[in-house]
């Protein structure tokens, strides 16, 4: 465990932090990860995945758990950045050569946007409805078109 | 409303997070149930996972760690379910001891998240296990494109005014040669790039020595932890 936590905490950290803007938010999602590593390794199949999509799974459930947990995580609207920029640096961090990105750039801005949020700041349905500014049905239709034609793209 | 035409996103929409309440039990029954749902979870993950390689990494320090290690205490490993990979984790957990950090079990998941380099498509293609009688030291994992790592899999305790030093034993005739020094047990790229790419069944070990490495270029000190590589599947 130790040898994980030396090479992917810092990454892990940085992941929820992005999602929960806290750095003590972030921990916490980080030492739940690594409980919940520690009591399930045996139900870790790497015939099913990788360590790593499930090691991140895990991250991102917890860090969404509490994200969603709203008694006691005040949501902020002045914190999160505009959609537009918000998701253009989530996507230029991406490589060049990503199939993620390119398919993701071949999107309209806004379906893009969708996707990105929900993914890189754990952004619920709700929350993507009050950022941009859009009805929730609007949010819901966009994102499923928006997973097809990546699923479309990406193959 | 959905259309029945419409490609199934529901995979794609519980990796995101967007599934709440009963659509994401759902999914989740679904996972545990249906392989080709779980495939399909499995392949956007994998696709998304791309954004967790993109944020500045933060400060992840030994406070943190402190207050992990202290949750294990409290919380055995559930007892796993049978899999040849489960049976090995639950063999492990009869020999883990009070340290936590040296099972071969989290060593195969760390192997498995190919860590020790950030292009995660690189695997190792020589790994070296370090041992002392059952005790496991360290990993070697030596990279197709040269480099060669040295993961520490349990803590070594140094005496002030010494050092740890790594070496490997390239051939007979050339006898050991200094890889790497360090303070205390830490993952360590090694210098090995005026020696030939390590083969199979090569020499590596750890070895105490003063403060500032061998006086003498060889090894002097004890033998800490020593074991030969082997070619990864």
């Amino acid at each position: 465990m130790r040898v994980i936590y030396d090479i992917e905490a810092g990454r892990m950290v940085g992941v929820a932090r992005r999602m929960l803007r806290r750095q003590d938010l972030a921990e916490e999602a980080v030492q739940d990860t690594f409980m919940r590593m520690w009591r399930a390794a045996g139900s870790f199949d790497p015939a099913k995945g990788s360590a790593r999509t499930w090691l991140y799974a895990i991250l991102r459930n917890c860090a969404i758990s509490i994200l969603r947990d709203e008694s006691r995580f005040e949501s902020d609207p002045e914190a999160g950045e505009d959609a537009a920029p918000a998701t253009e640096s989530a996507l230029t961090r991406l490589p060049e050569t990503s199939a993620l990105r390119r398919c993701l750039e071949q999107l309209d801005p806004q379906r893009r946007s969708v996707v990105v949020l929900a993914y890189v700041h754990g952004l619920s349905h709700g929350e993507l409805a009050g950022r941009l500014n859009i009805p929730l049905g609007t949010v819901k239709s966009w994102v499923r078109r928006s997973l097809i034609s990546l699923q479309e793209c990406m193959g | 409303m959905k259309d029945a035409r419409e490609p199934n996103t529901q995979a794609a929409e519980y990796v995101l997070g967007l599934l709440e309440g009963e659509a994401k039990m759902e999914a989740e029954r679904r996972l545990a149930s249906d392989a080709s749902f779980a495939r399909e979870v499995e392949q956007w993950r994998a696709r998304f996972g791309e954004f967790d390689d993109t944020p500045q990494s933060q400060p992840a320090g030994e406070a943190l760690w402190n207050r992990i290690e202290a949750t294990f205490a409290d919380a055995p490993p559930r007892a796993a379910p049978l899999s040849a990979w489960s049976r090995l984790w639950s063999d492990i957990s009869v020999l883990r001891t009070a340290t936590i950090g040296a099972s071969l079990a989290v060593l195969m998941l760390a192997v498995g998240l190919g860590v020790a380099i950030r292009q995660a498509r690189l695997q190792p293609v020589m790994v070296a296990v370090l041992v002392d009688g059952d005790r496991t030291g360290a990993v070697v994992h030596a990279f197709a494109d040269g480099r060669v790592v040295l993961l520490p899999l349990t803590s070594i305790n140094v005496p002030s005014g010494r050092t740890l030093q790594v070496w490997t034993l390239p051939s007979r005739e050339r006898g050991p040669v200094s890889v790497g020094l360090m303070d205390r047990a830490r993952t360590l790229e090694l210098e090995l790039k005026d020696l030939p790419t390590p083969g199979p069944n090569q020499l590596f070990e750890i070895t105490l020595e003063p403060a500032g490495g061998s006086p003498n270029g060889r090894p002097t000190g004890p033998i800490l932890f020593k074991g030969n590589t082997a070619q990864t599947l």
